[in-house]
């Protein structure tokens, strides 16, 4: 365990929009290491930064937005150190990305095969079309979709397809790095359930981490071996996914998230709301970004921003367990 | 209030001419299905991921003109009119679409994304239209909304982005409304407050929708009833709560099987990765490569959907006496 080498290291990670009512900070102040072949869960409100962190990892931020401080390493490099040169070998090769916006990622005017075999002609440029094509078949069995739709415009394939479709070309340059934003979504349980197996074994083959983006919390608990809890922009805790799973003693948030949970029993569905609303990133509450919504806010709360500390076995940011021991669930 | 369904297909056939190993051949996405909805009612829609759920929506939207079969919407035939008649009934409709990053127009704030409808639809001018639209982001949970209202769609999160697609399309003050997969990008916390939001402008407004999603348990939650969709084909359907509770089709126990939250979750059956067969010319029923219980006639000839009880049917030779 002490050995692994890590694939992502993040530290301090800060990025913010410019916008006309002044810096939303999107991330602020994130540290996070990802070792070889490991898969961690990034979860988080609607707008709490997720998207953005992994954009910044890209570094496929565009327009109004910045890093405004600190690291980004891959395989021990810094992202920001590669020249624009080395930066095109590396993105895709080293660290790829399936969009959030996967459904609308893929060139309407290509066929599946032609996207795939632009991809590896991108980075190998002496491919032949013959291995091309035995890749691009090995990568849709890979993605249970039937071969003849290498031949098939985006717009012939279903949502959930077209999904599946972006995951095989992340995966095509055999990165050692894959951010996957939000990959399943649009797909029913029973897919979503083939493809996270298949994500898993396909990881154990070709060997690459992952950093997971999702909502859906018993999705990610079941996916990923630690899974780091983001609030407004800032990591609020990070822990083990076996004591994610059991309530009691978590940041707030996540006992909120873990709460809301819809509990599907033959009778009854209870789905259940964190109250109040997510903050505004251009104006942040003072002191803890959580604390207006926190049942457990004490003054303290509202004046002093909490750090990420060790607790038993997780890492939380909440006044609630500083100094104090917490009981470690195995 | 009339005893008619506000909507009532019949017998729909949507088929999509395709190519396969250089010899054009047709796909039936969506095979003799048949369904209604009353005002007030949601009727949801789950299946399996390429088994016609969206075309069907694109369907009762008019974006595409299906193949055969009739839609009756307010008792008059919509299935296949043109011109005039066209616009007059998609006034009356509205599609939240699964992908929310195409449909948001990038050069419009969300503002102008809201004032269109309300103004052509609603004849809302002035104060009444601002407020209008500050009560829609706040209905969403898009606040701060003056922050909100002067953002372009690039500006704002997948989730948020997904939020103002229900916020427009609730904006046109539809009678009938399509969600295909509304809330799937929204973490637990927001989804609740859109479902409660839905529930409301069912109850108030009395809208029908047709609520597509994967999730059974907000299709448990949301939905009146629901139809459960495999290759392009009914396989049961049921008031929700029944359903849950007697799942009868082999697919639908495989469904429920895979959800998350379900107690009785296990392993999923070795055959659960094979892609339904749309093939026009496929015979038997279509869930039969997959099903645990398939029989030699299930590989040929389709079973009927047939009523158990009044409120639940299904399409299974091991079930139908
Ligand atoms: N170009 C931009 N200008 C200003 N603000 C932006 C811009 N892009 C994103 N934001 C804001 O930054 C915040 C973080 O956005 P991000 O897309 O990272 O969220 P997310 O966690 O991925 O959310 P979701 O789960 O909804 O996809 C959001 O509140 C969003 O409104
Ligand atoms: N314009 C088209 N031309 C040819 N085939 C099409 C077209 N549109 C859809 N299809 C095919 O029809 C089938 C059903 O697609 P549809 O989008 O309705 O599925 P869905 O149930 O909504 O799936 P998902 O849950 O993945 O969104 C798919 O096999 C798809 O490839
Ligand atoms: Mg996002
Ligand atoms: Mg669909």
């Amino acid at each position: 365990m002490t050995e692994r080498k890590p694939v992502l290291e993040i530290e301090h990670l800060s990025v913010a929009y410019d916008s006309p009512r002044g810096p939303v900070q999107a991330v602020n102040d994130v540290s996070l290491a990802i070792y070889e072949e490991e898969i961690v869960g990034l979860v988080g409100e609607s707008g709490s930064g997720k998207s953005t962190m992994a954009y910044a990892i890209m570094r496929l931020l565009k327009g109004v937005a910045y890093v405004t401080g600190g690291s980004i390493k891959i395989n021990g490099k810094d992202v920001y150190g590669l020249s624009k040169q080395e930066l095109r070998a590396f993105r895709w090769a080293e660290m790829a990305m399936v969009f959030q916006s996967a459904m609308s990622a893929l060139n309407p005017v290509m066929t599946v095969e032609q996207q795939i075999a632009d991809t590896i002609r991108s980075h190998q440029k002496n491919a032949s079309s013959a291995e091309i094509r035995k890749r691009a078949e090995e990568l849709l069995d890979l993605v249970r979709i039937d071969r003849k739709h290498l031949k098939s415009y985006p717009h012939q394939l279903s949502g959930g397809m077209k999904q599946r479709v972006v995951i095989a070309i992340a995966i095509c340059l055999k990165p050692s790095l894959v951010i996957m934003d939000e990959p399943t979504t649009a797909l029913d349980v029973v897919v979503q359930r083939s493809i996270l197996d298949q994500i898993q074994e396909i990881q154990r083959e070709v060997k690459f981490a992952i950093l997971f983006i999702s909502h859906d919390f018993s999705l990610v608990s079941e996916l990923a071996s630690r899974v780091a809890i983001m609030y407004a922009g800032r990591v609020v805790e990070l822990a083990g996914s076996r004591r994610l799973r059991v309530a009691g003693e978590h940041h707030p948030y996540t006992e909120g998230l873990l709460r809301a949970i819809p509990r599907l029993t033959a009778d009854d569905v209870v789905i259940e709301g964190i109250p109040g609303n997510p903050p505004n990133l251009v104006e942040l509450p003072s002191g803890c970004a959580f604390h207006p919504r926190c049942a457990h806010a004490t003054e303290r709360c509202a004046v002093e921003e909490p750090r990420l500390q060790k607790t038993g076995q997780a890492e939380i940011a909440c006044h609630l367990f500083q100094g104090r021991e917490v009981p470690q669930h195995v | 209030m009339s005893d008619d369904p506000l909507l009532r297909v019949d017998e729909l056939v949507v088929r999509f001419p395709i190519k396969a190993n250089g010899q054009k051949t047709f796909i039936r996405p969506v095979d003799r299905v048949s369904f209604f909805i009353r005002e007030g009612e949601v009727l949801a829609l789950v299946g399996e991921s390429g088994s016609g759920k969206t075309t069907i929506g694109k369907a009762m939207m008019r974006i595409l003109e299906p193949t055969s079969g009739s839609i009756l919407f307010d008792q008059k035939e919509v299935g296949h009119v043109r011109g005039r008649k066209l616009i007059d009934y998609r006034t009356s409709v509205q599609m939240i679409f699964q992908d929310p990053f195409g449909s948001l127009n990038p050069v419009r704030t969300i503002e102008q994304h809201l004032q269109f409808p309300l103004q052509k639809h609603q004849q809302l001018r002035g104060q009444a239209l601002d407020e209008r639209i500050t009560s829609l982001l706040e209905q969403v949970g898009l606040t701060p909304v003056a922050e909100t209202r002067i953002k372009y769609p690039h500006e704002l999160s997948g989730g948020q982005r997904q939020r103002v697609a229900i916020a427009r399309a609730l904006a046109v003050g539809p009678r009938f409304l399509v969600a295909d997969e509304p809330i799937s990008m929204l973490d637990v916390s927001i989804r609740a407050g859109i479902l409660r939001l839905m529930n409301e402008l069912k109850e108030q407004y009395r809208l029908a929708f047709l609520y597509i999603t994967h999730d059974l348990a907000s299709a448990r939650y949301f939905g009146d009833r629901i139809m459960v969709m495999y290759g392009g084909k009914i396989m049961e359907s049921a008031d929700s709560r029944e359903l849950l509770r007697r799942p009868l089709h082999p697919y639908t126990q495989l469904l429920l099987a895979a959800t998350p939250g379900h107690e009785e979750k296990q392993a999923l059956p070795e055959t659960s990765n094979l892609p339904p067969n749309l093939a026009e010319s496929r015979k038997g029923c279509p869930f039969a490569s997959r099903c645990p219980h398939v029989t030699a006639q299930c590989e040929q000839e389709e079973p009927k959907l047939e009523e158990i009880t009044d409120s639940h049917a299904v399409a299974c030779h091991l079930v139908s006496t």
